[in-house]
């Protein structure tokens, strides 16, 4: 009996050894970020001295239409504290946007907290993250939702708690939302047509003769993926001498990209160009490509991850669709600031694109 | 007293982690003893509770079902189907418990008269399920269903969740059916010593029918209400939750031969998982951690379930 005793309180202070062994591993974490945040700064300051710099002028430029866009800016900051909802991190642009929020965060001077779903396909998870939040006291809430309907429970809930929310990115089924009895009080995305219409007007650039090209989705269903899809499929299908042979679903899934490109290219060896719907799935489609020992498919992706970047500047990537998640997360947390302070929002605010290709990339060294 | 102790030695722990736990989520988030949270623990496991409970009544009998997440889905298109086809809320859910039986059957017919290793058939079976789903929806989730349907997921009977009194009826049913009803103490006695049960004459190809169709009828309320909360049936719904559902049957206590369950350590264990994986939310930790803190935990637990098996000499079945 003494023994089982002492054997439950030995696995019960393992336990708590192990909490808090989590929360210090937490607190460590913290100062590395201030690092890093000063040392960005750090390089702003570089960057604002070279003011020849070409990211700058274009960062500058971004932020000014941003700023028209958004109409006006806030008060400064009051200690606002912000909760945003992403997807995952375990996406490496989530996991940027991320990083991005919290020092956006800083130099406005709120308190921003930044929750995610355990994967990028686990809807309901991140419906179970939402209700969290909401008793927890935020003047405004950002979410980027997995697909259209999963958070809308939790942005009804949100709703009735009388706290703003904001989508940002991926969008919300507006309408299933109205029949649910809920709203949105602001909404700041970028055209997902408008990224697979500009790489589809691009790549057909580069291909005097036509040609075959293949479209990876992402996930079914999902607004980025098929705002992405459909705005390529587009530009694609009005274009003389270029046809569309494959859009293949392959859920942001590295090794479903991966496999897609070499049935596709098994069935039409004449492929000229893939676009991928995000980097992850382009590298995959490179991958693919460099076993196969094809150099001829022009691979693009959304996103410019940083392997992306690196793609693009070996060359076994022809570009990538981007914005300024320095820029996007900035305008996003204002925008609740505004919506915090009782300004209303009614329509739609867009985020500038840019594309990086392997003839521009030189300009975006330090791009963020 | 010293019996009991050892009896529940498991469950025991389990209480002791789960207060622990609570403890160090008060000090840390200010959040966590909230009215208002520990609603939104319930109500987000509700459906981890009940696909959980029927597993327990399966790993009971001696067997696993790796397909119950597939079934999930697989229901959920099903009666988002329906609905989409004009059938009322009511009926679409009785198709929902229809499938879910009919394939609860023939998991259990598979299993009982094929003889073949119930890991093999149902890991099959969560193949064509899932396979069938995709089919289907093409692929892309079902969406929008009436108000009548999407009130069985978000719906409340003042301060409670519809989903949350869904899974307390079910336990306080399951409780009852399994240690004071026949039919359980033949599930627990099929795990336990099936040839002795087929010698005392109980038809035992139907018990085990029997068994599985309950957790096809369980799989099938889990997804009325994650496709009513979601307001969307999507065939990737339910991945990985067979596994969930498994380890916290395993973790409570029920032994992973068969013979001897614990639904007060089921509900303990899926409370102690959702309780972290709030408390994680609270204090936006990464949920990777919450893996290894799973993992870990179900180690730890069945490690005492061994200390006490390897001390008394028998397993009591």
């Amino acid at each position: 009996m003494k023994k089982k005793v002492l054997a439950i309180l030995l696995a019960v202070s393992c336990m708590g050894m192990m909490m808090t062994g989590c929360a210090s591993g937490e607190e460590e974490k913290e100062p590395e970020t201030q690092e890093e945040v000063k040392e960005d700064a750090k390089e702003e300051d570089e960057e604002t001295e070279a003011e020849s710099s070409g990211v700058d002028k274009v960062l500058a430029d971004i932020e000014k239409q941003m700023n028209d866009a958004l109409g006006e800016l806030p008060e400064s900051g009051k200690g606002e504290r912000i909760g945003i909802l992403i997807s995952s991190t375990a996406n490496e642009f989530w996991g940027t946007m991320k990083t991005r929020y919290e020092e956006a965060g800083k130099e406005l001077g709120i308190e921003v907290e930044v929750f995610e779903a355990a994967a990028e396909d686990d809807s309901a998870g991140q419906l179970d993250a939402l209700q969290t939040m909401i008793p927890m006291d935020f003047d405004a809430i950002i979410v980027s939702p997995i697909d259209g309907t999963n958070l809308i429970p939790g942005i009804v809930a949100a709703n009735d708690a009388g706290i703003p929310v904001i989508n940002l990115g991926p969008g919300v089924d507006t309408d299933a939302l109205k029949d649910a009895g809920g709203h949105l009080d602001g909404k700041i995305t970028v055209n997902f047509e408008e990224q697979g219409s500009t790489v589809a007007n691009d790549m057909i650039s580069r291909m005097k003769d036509g040609g075959e090209v293949a479209i990876l989705s992402g996930l079914e269903g999902a607004g980025q993926s098929v705002g992405r899809t459909n705005g390529a499929k587009a530009v694609f299908e009005e274009t003389d001498g270029i046809e569309l042979v494959a859009a293949q679903a392959c859920d942001w899934d590295t090794e479903k990209a991966y496999e897609a490109t070499k049935d596709i290219l098994t069935a039409h060896p004449e492929l000229k160009g893939i676009f991928a719907c995000n980097d992850n799935m382009a590298l995959a489609a490179v991958r693919a490509l460099q076993e196969m020992e094809n150099k001829d498919v022009m691979v693009y992706g959304v996103d410019y991850t940083s392997d992306a970047k690196t793609a693009i500047e070996e060359g076994t990537m022809m570009g990538s669709m981007t914005y300024s998640s320095t820029i996007y997360t900035k305008a996003a947390e204002e925008m609740a600031m505004l919506l915090a302070q009782g300004k209303t929002f009614d329509a739609p605010v867009y985020l500038p694109l840019t594309l990086v290709n392997q003839d521009n990339i030189a300009d975006f060294d330090g791009w963020r | 007293m010293k019996k009991w102790f050892s009896r529940y030695s498991q469950q025991i722990f389990l209480f002791a982690v789960m207060m622990l736990i609570c403890i160090v989520l008060t000090v840390q988030s200010k959040y966590f003893l909230t009215w208002k949270n520990i609603r939104n623990i319930l109500e987000a496991n509700s459906y981890r509770l009940i696909l959980a409970i029927g597993m327990t009544f399966v790993i009971a009998s001696g067997v696993m079902d790796l397909s119950a997440g597939a079934m999930v889905s697989m229901c959920g298109v099903i009666m988002a189907v329906g609905l989409h086809a004009g059938l009322p809320a009511g009926a679409a859910v009785v198709l929902g418990i229809g499938t879910g039986m009919a394939m609860g059957a023939i998991n259990g017919v598979l299993i009982h008269y094929t003889g073949i290793n119930f890991f093999i058939l149902t890991l099959a079976a969560s193949g064509m399920l899932r396979g069938i789903s995709l089919m289907i929806t093409d692929g892309k989730p079902i969406t929008r269903f009436g108000q009548d349907f999407i009130f069985l997921g978000i719906g409340r009977i003042g301060e409670m969740q519809l989903s949350v009194i869904f899974a307390a009826l079910l336990v306080m049913l399951s409780i009852p059916l399994m240690f004071h009803m026949k039919w359980g103490n033949y599930v627990q006695a099929l795990g336990g010593n099936k040839d002795a049960l087929e010698k005392s004459g109980i038809h035992v190809g139907g018990l085990r029918i029997s068994v599985h169709m309950f957790l096809g009828v369980m799989a099938a309320v889990t997804a009325v209400i994650i496709t009513a909360r979601l307001n969307s049936a999507e065939p990737n719904a339910g991945m990985n939750m067979e596994l969930d559902a498994i380890t916290a049957a395993v973790m409570g206590g029920t032994a992973i031969s068969g013979g001897r369950a614990s639904i007060g350590g089921t509900v303990l264990a899926v409370l102690i998982l959702g309780v972290i994986r709030n408390g994680l939310t609270l204090m936006s930790v990464s949920s990777d951690y919450q893996q290894w803190i799973t993992g870990f935990l179900l180690l730890l637990s069945v490690l005492i379930s061994e200390i006490r098996v390897r001390k008394t000499g028998t397993l009591m079945k």
